[in-house]
């Protein structure tokens, strides 16, 4: 279990990659630290006009801004198709695009924007708006709800008296609750529906358009992404989207500029126009090739300007065959965009963000600063596009400042920092930049009306810091997206090691079981043993595949079926127990009804609740679930008069029941309770209960420890303590799961019994006058099988949008990191893990040895480990293939989306159960 | 219903009857079962014919195939199939002197929707898709199913309870007529088993919806299985002359 531990410590901090976010904000004040020129001081020289704006890190140069944003908009969709080798029926699609960078000339411009895998939506948009690289987890305290805490790009706008208003895609209003003025969220998950979040948007954008209580205007348009998910990039819903797109677009265009005179609305406003990222010809995203990566933003500011770019600086790529059309196309990191668009709006940039303000981007947003300057100081353009140098300069500088106090204080706060090389290197860097730096500004207030001079420095100056910031830029990705391929291989290594070990464990005590009890060689034994590893092996190699993972539950349940269907015709040929057979059974199509609708739970809460006799009948079924449960404990210690300290434990799990139910009763509207009660009494019922839980464990354990009990017989009092046990643990586990969890206990515990009940059959029908001794793998592969189908069951998935948040918050209103992450872990893990194996005795002494009594309790201790360990070996096995999964498909497109998730739970889950392994067999064995 | 009854009567008495019967068979095991080589060959012939000519037909006739209109294939395959299966088998009844050769395709007969039945029930636990726009596909892959492994067993056994156990729980076949009803039925389960692993791979082919790709598994599995009964019963005719040494 050590071995586990580490093998998978290792291969964690290989194969995740970590980022802590801090939760530091940029303020306007921070600039005095920073050796630039503060803007005020500046500016003021250039411009006076701008004096009475509440000026902040930058100037501002544009008022307002609109960003429409095209989810998974390929670059081919946006650029010209005579870049590309052969003309596809998807380009060429948004002309108006095309048209204004072409014709405009410098105010309307596409460029190509590169983002960071993993390419979903929600990690770009959180990349977009913190300026970061977002990566699989980001360690922070942002539990409960993937809000972004990290200071970014909304918080900053609106930190900054910008108002903000946002439509379409609702993972907007996931990232940012708060921020927004005014937010029109269309519901995004639903994929096969093209049509409501595009028309939501066109339905709200048009109007607000000419409104005035804006500063940022965000649309979302999720059209191209769901055509592509299911019908390709190369399909006529496609097309149609972009043709839809491309009129829209004519459509916001027309009304911008028809606003954008002097004194208009729009006289200042920039339109961007972006993809969050690409897709594959097939219409998946989220990882990084290049047909994912690369998306556009097409940038244009209402204000025409004759103001030429500072050509040396432009990084494009301007192929031959464009130069006829005038326009070029550059690209620019999405990484780039946070810190950009805060420095056009003039605002702080991002506290995290490690972007550089892009020179193109940024210039043509000051086209209509150049304009101004123009207009005022009448300057020649040499003059011009100096002062601008000047600006952007400073703003680099200003960036520089930002991104190196990032790396301070990241390096300083995280446990993973980066190596403090890099941190040499990056500082000797900004050291030589700070340097010429100085130098430059001694030049500049010197020079100041000697500009001809000025602009070779100013130019290396802006080398120095683009060169820092792209080696920070570098070094931060390779920290952040790429695998340490060493640290994955030793992690492996162990993990197959341990394997290895747990299985010749297994084995060496068959031997000594052999030893003790002659063991009849049966051909079922074996043929149950080689069943079940066929069993274990199918379902660990179908974690190869990304679809198998999607439908593991219903793989789970599959292979489960098959395993009744065997145990079914089994029993036909003993002719008994065929009653079992058939409630497993129906309790497996039961299973898997439950696992489909898990997974598409909304739409089916959402049908059904309208109906009033539904609401009822899923009022009441989870009570008499509840009582029938109690019932079962009742029975349970009404026909063993044993140990009274148990029988105390159990009686007390029958009120915490009874607590439930009036807890429930209380929540649902069909009885109207006092509005006095229902205060007080909504957080204690729970709390109450998880006391009581507790406490019951606390009991046993203490019990364990000290009262040496008068062991009357080993299988009873065996069973009474997994009773006891179980009981202990299933009121905490129901309350947090849930109206369904009495249910779903319900079925485990049928489940359970007839598995139990059919492995008896093997026995009973073996001869029984010798032992049983080497415990058939199959009834726990099969126990196995049925806790995850069970975690399926509950509602889970393998995803982190698949964990119940609001179970956390039962019986408490506050957020306290540790309680919150206990009860979300009992929640998710209750049914699947705490319940089967801590039920597992049941196997082992369900059976019935009619081995001498003075034999038996070592007989049922070995027994009992013996299956614990093939419990474990088990859970093992599917959790080492995961990880080879894992590495093998590390740059597989889906590894974020689905991969990693998968490899998060399965570890989780595997150091809990053998966690709880551990525990277990220290109650019972020890 | 009255046909069901008699049948039920007539087939508890048969039980009774064949109980004292099978000590006799038991005691002449190696007697030459009443299903020659040839038989055996000539009859998994027809019914492997049948099927791909039902296939053939289906596909120049009605121009449908499995993959574009499933549901229509499969109503007419099974339409198709039934006859042949049904009649063949029906040759080789259980003690025929009892029970009349139009009687074993009435209980074939009667044995479609039952297994259907059960083929139902066995494939919704495996997990097959519920829902109203897959049911008439489910229903029709049932029936053929039922057709490649109930109805055989159903005219050839009747409603002989220990027949049905020898043949599927124990897999312990005797003699050819066992083989050609056994081997079959299980290649047709394990190959509709083993259809069922592309279906939720995300290639998004057509053949990939559900009853498709598992009916072609049940076929595959089907004939693979009809290939090796035929083999095995060659086998032991083969052998029958050297035991009877």
């Amino acid at each position: 279990m050590v071995l586990h531990g580490m093998a998978i410590f290792l291969f964690t901090r290989g194969f995740l990659l970590t980022r802590t976010e801090l939760p530091h904000f940029s303020t306007c004040s921070d600039i005095s630290d920073s050796p630039c020129i503060s803007p005020s001081s500046y500016s003021s020289n250039l411009n006076q006009t701008h004096l009475h704006q509440l000026q902040c890190w930058t100037r501002p140069v544009v008022d307002r801004l609109v960003i429409i944003v095209l989810d998974a908009l390929r670059f081919d969709f946006v650029a010209p198709s005579a870049c590309f080798e052969e003309k596809k029926p998807w380009m060429d699609k948004l002309q108006v695009l095309q048209k204004l960078a072409s014709t405009q000339g410098s105010s309307a411009r596409i460029f190509k924007a590169i983002s960071d895998p993993p390419t979903t939506s929600l990690q770009r948009l959180k990349g977009l708006t913190t300026g970061g690289l977002p990566t699989f987890i980001d360690v922070g305290n942002s539990f409960g709800a993937p809000a972004i805490v990290e200071d970014n790009l909304i918080y900053q706008l609106v930190q900054n008296g910008k108002r903000v208003v946002m439509m379409g895609d609702d993972t907007w209003l996931q990232l940012f609750p708060h921020h927004f003025e005014k937010s029109y969220p269309f519901p995004s998950f639903n994929v096969k529906d093209l049509h409501t979040v595009d028309n939501g948007c066109i339905d709200h954008l048009l109007p607000s358009l000419y409104q005035e209580d804006w500063d940022v205007l965000i649309a979302h348009f999720l059209g191209v992404d769901h055509a592509g998910h299911i019908f390709g990039v190369d399909s006529t819903p496609m097309i149609e989207k972009l043709e839809q797109y491309n009129g829209v677009l004519e459509n916001i265009i027309e009304v911008l500029e028809s606003q954008s005179g002097p004194g208009g609305l729009h006289e200042n406003t920039f339109l961007l126009v972006m993809g969050d990222h690409g897709q594959t010809i097939n219409g998946d995203h989220g990882g990084g090739t290049a047909e994912e990566v690369e998306t556009s933003i097409f940038a244009m500011s209402l204000k025409t300007t004759p103001s030429s770019l500072p050509l040396e600086l432009n990084t494009s790529c301007c192929e031959l065959h464009l130069d006829k059309e005038n326009m070029c196309i550059n690209s620019i990191q999405q990484l780039d965009f946070a810190v950009t668009v805060s420095a056009m709006l003039g605002i702080p940039f991002p506290f995290g963000s490690i972007g550089r303000v892009n020179s193109e981007l940024y210039a043509l947003g000051s086209g209509t600063w150049n304009l101004e300057s123009i207009n005022v100081g009448n300057r020649q353009t040499q003059l011009n596009m100096q002062s601008w140098m000047h600006d952007y300069v400073n703003v680099l500088c200003i960036n520089s400042w930002q991104v190196k106090r990032y790396i301070d204080v990241y390096s300083a706060s995280s446990i993973i920092g980066f190596s403090s090389e890099d941190i040499m290197r990056i500082t000797d860097i900004y050291a030589q930049a700070e340097e010429s730096w100085s130098h430059t500004i001694k030049n500049l207030l010197l020079d100041k009306n000697e500009s001809c001079n000025t602009m070779l420095p100013i130019k290396r100056q802006i080398d120095a810091y683009s060169d820092f910031l792209a080696s920070v830029a570098e070094l931060a990705r390779s920290k952040w997206t790429e695998f340490d391929l060493k640290m994955m291989g030793v992690g492996l290594g162990i993990m197959l090691i341990t394997l290895v070990i747990q299985f010749l464990g297994i084995k060496r005590m068959n031997k000594t079981c052999g030893v003790n009890f002659p063991s009849p060689g049966d051909s079922w034994t074996s043929f149950g043993l080689i069943f079940s590893i066929f069993i274990v092996m199918i379902r660990a190699c179908s974690f190869l595949s990304n679809s198998y993972i999607l439908e593991e539950g219903k793989v789970a349940s599959f292979l489960l079926a098959t395993t009744g269907i065997l145990k079914f015709r089994n029993s036909i040929l003993k002719k008994k127990m065929l009653l079992e057979a058939v409630v497993f059974l129906l309790l497996v199509f039961i299973f898997r009804l439950t696992i489909e609708l898990g997974l598409s739970k909304q739409a089916f809460s959402s049908g059904f609740t309208s109906i009033p006799l539904w609401m009822y009948i899923a009022e009441i079924v989870p009570m008499l679930a509840l009582v029938l449960l109690a019932c079962f404990l009742y029975k349970s210690i009404d026909d063993t008069a044993c140990v009274g300290l148990l029988k105390f434990v159990i009686a007390v799990t029958i009120l915490s029941y009874l607590l439930i139910a009036v807890h429930w009763t209380m929540e649902s509207n069909l009885v109207g309770t006092p509005l006095m009660l229902q205060g007080t009494g909504k957080g204690l019922i729970p709390r109450i209960i998880y006391a009581i839980g507790i406490g019951q464990l606390l009991i046993l354990a203490l019990g364990r420890l000290f009262g040496k009990e008068k062991a009357l017989d080993s299988k009873k009092g065996l069973i009474l303590k997994v009773v006891a046990m179980l009981s202990a643990w299933s009121s905490t586990v129901i309350i947090v799961s849930g109206k369904q969890g009495p249910l779903v206990a319900l079925a485990s515990i049928v489940g359970g019994w007839c598995i139990m009940r059919l492995e008896n059959l093997e026995h009973e029908s073996r001869d029984g006058s010798v032992g049983v001794l080497n415990l058939s793998p199959l009834p726990v592969t099969q126990w196995s099988l049925l806790a995850v189908s069970l975690f399926f069951c509950t509602g889970h998935w393998c995803a982190f949008d698949g964990l119940r948040y609001g179970a956390a918050f039962i019986g408490f209103d506050d957020f306290i990191l540790i309680r919150q992450a206990i009860l979300l872990t009992i929640d998710t893990f209750g049914f699947s893990l705490l319940l089967p194996i801590f039920g597992l005795p049941f196997l082992v002494a369900h059976q019935y040895p009619s081995v001498q009594s003075n034999q038996r309790k070592p007989f049922i201790f070995a027994r009992l480990s013996q299956a614990y360990m093939i419990y474990g070996l088990i859970t093992a096995t599917t959790v080492t293939f995961t990880i080879i999964c894992v590495t093998i498909q590390r740059r597989h497109l889906m590894v974020w989306g689905l991969f990693a998730p998968k490899f998060v739970f399965d570890v989780v889950g595997l150091i809990l159960s053998d966690f709880i392994i551990v525990l277990a067999s220290l109650y019972y064995v020890g | 219903m009255k046909a069901v009854e008699i049948d039920f009567k007539t087939s508890t008495q048969a039980i009774n009857l064949k109980k004292k019967k099978k000590h006799q068979n038991h005691v002449r095991n190696d007697a030459p079962s009443p299903v020659s080589a040839s038989h055996a060959i000539g009859s998994h012939l027809v019914c492997a014919l049948g099927l791909a000519l039902s296939f053939w037909a289906t596909h120049s006739f009605f121009s449908t195939n499995l993959i574009s209109d499933p549901v229509h294939t499969l109503l007419l395959t099974w339409v198709f199939e039934t006859p042949i299966v049904v009649l063949v088998y029906s040759r080789f009844r259980k003690n025929p002197k009892e029970c009349s050769y139009w009687r074993a395709v009435g209980r074939g007969l009667l044995g479609i929707p039952l297994g259907a039945l059960i083929n139902i029930f066995g494939a919704i636990a495996l997990g097959a898709p519920v829902g109203i726009q897959y049911l008439l596909g489910t229903i029709n892959w049932s029936l053929l199913m039922s057709l490649l492994t109930f109805v055989p067993a159903a005219c050839v056994f009747g409603s002989s309870w220990t027949d049905w156990q020898r043949v599927f729980a124990h897999t312990k076949p005797i003699g050819a007529i066992d083989y050609m009803i056994c081997l079959p039925a299980h290649g047709a389960i394990i190959g509709a088993w083993l259809g069922a692993w592309p279906m939720p791979l995300d290639w998004e082919r057509p053949w990939q919806e559900w009853p498709v790709c598992v009916s072609y598994g049940a076929m595959a599995g089907y004939l693979v299985a009809m290939v090796a009964s035929l083999g095995f019963t060659l086998v032991r005719v083969a052998r029958l002359p050297l035991k009877q040494d």
